[in-house]
């Protein structure tokens, strides 16, 4: 469960540190009201939804201390994959990290994830109506910044 | 016919019922454009995939993994200043008490949240019913025969056994694995109800089997006890009886 809790992090939070900080408030949280989980549930479910909601707070507050928050770029923190491979992850990185938050959330769910759009808008508590749209925004926004809109392949 | 972009990802996510995912295959089938924009969607989900699937691969840093093994203080249990505290607790005001419940149910929740995390999978020493969380195999089998403090073979070593405030018998354990849980069960009809499960320290000899009960169990028991653990003839007797309570044979 951690390494997919990282993962998300990583999606949603975009670098490293403040992905790591944010699994641990989130386990933190989570350990705090463990009897909100209904057992039978999916508990990666309820695991993102802490997370979106801390990584949401997290956010509002850092608006407020700094009114402008400029997003960093994604760092050093591929693996050893190959270097093609590490410049095609980095770009996707990068070019997350220019996505609103919750565009974000719905591509790390879905397409990293992979859950079902309706599992999806649970785990975020949005209609699903808002997520295939959100998703949708977030697919073409990230196509037209890696520069492969109409290309085939 | 056209599609919109956002239908053909639904596609491509394979999210479209039967009717809607027939009348797109019919139309990729014609023309091309469409084939290939749904081709591009998903070689585009798969890319982005693949850009976060190192996050698996990497060793979880240690201060995360540490988060979820729980609470592992390991007093050795004194029993008789547990009893005094106890005493003194009874002795003042009653508003003591609400408190001291809600932080039971409390490292309840967190210690059976932190034993789920820990141990899933087919071989778990437990498993849900619509009681709760019961004992199977080799915990409800040491649950149910080994008296306490004796040292058997298995992996299970019982605490002390004691009865709650309804009658119930109550008994703690510590199961060795490479994660150590300990817990607290209580006896409910013909089962083990498991009321705590929290990660343990590793025991450090046979000798010391308490050395490696959590607080949180402790706390459990103390909320939960009615007068004194069971002696060894009461203990026996019990487990000769099956764990059941007069309420038991009256029903």
């Amino acid at each position: 469960m951690l390494p997919r809790l990282r993962r998300f992090a990583r999606v949603i939070t975009r670098n490293l540190q403040d992905a790591d900080d944010l699994v641990q408030v989130a386990v933190e949280k989570a350990l705090i009201r463990a009897e909100q989980w209904r057992p039978g549930s999916r508990m990666d479910s309820w695991m993102f939804g802490i997370m979106k909601n801390a990584w949401i707070d997290e956010i509002r507050a850092r608006r407020r201390r700094e009114r402008v928050h400029a997003p960093e770029e994604a760092g050093a923190d591929i693996g050893d994959a190959s270097a093609e491979a590490r410049d095609i992850a980095l770009s996707v990185q990068a070019a997350m990290a220019r996505l609103p938050e919750e565009q974000r959330m719905a591509i790390a769910l879905v397409l990293v994830e992979g859950f079902s759009y309706k599992d999806a808008a649970e785990t975020l508590a949005i209609p699903i109506g808002t997520l295939t749209s959100r998703l949708a925004r977030g697919r073409e926004a990230l196509q037209a910044i890696l520069g492969d809109s109409g290309k085939a392949g | 016919m056209k599609f919109s972009d956002e239908t053909l990802m639904a596609y491509a996510d394979g999210e479209l019922d039967l009717v809607a995912r027939a009348e797109i295959e019919a139309a990729m089938a014609e023309d091309p454009a469409i084939a290939r924009a749904v081709e591009r969607h998903r070689a585009f989900a798969a890319r982005v995939k693949s850009a976060y699937g190192g996050v698996l691969e990497e060793p979880v840093p240690e201060r995360l993994a540490d988060l979820v093994k729980g609470p592992v203080a390991a007093p050795v249990v004194d029993l008789a200043a547990k009893r005094a505290e106890r005493a003194e607790a009874r002795a003042t005001i009653g508003r003591w008490r609400l408190p001291q419940w809600s932080a039971l149910a409390a490292s309840v929740a967190v210690g059976l949240f932190v034993g789920m995390l820990l141990m899933r999978g087919p071989s778990a020493p437990y498993e849900e019913s619509e009681a709760g969380l019961v004992a199977r195999g080799e915990l409800d089998d040491a649950l149910t025969q080994q008296l306490a403090g004796s040292v058997g073979t298995g992996r299970v070593r019982v605490g002390i056994s004691f009865r709650d405030r309804g009658g119930a018998y109550c008994r703690t354990f510590h199961l060795e694995r490479e994660a150590p849980l300990a817990g607290l069960a209580c006896r409910s009809g013909e089962e083990w109800k498991l009321q705590l499960l929290a990660a343990a320290s590793a025991r450090e000899g046979e000798l010391r089997p308490a050395a490696a009960m959590p607080m949180a169990v402790l706390h459990a028991v103390d909320a939960a006890i009615e007068g004194e653990p069971l002696d060894a003839a009461a203990e026996s007797a019990a487990r000769d009886a099956g764990w059941r309570t007069n309420s038991d044979v009256a029903e």
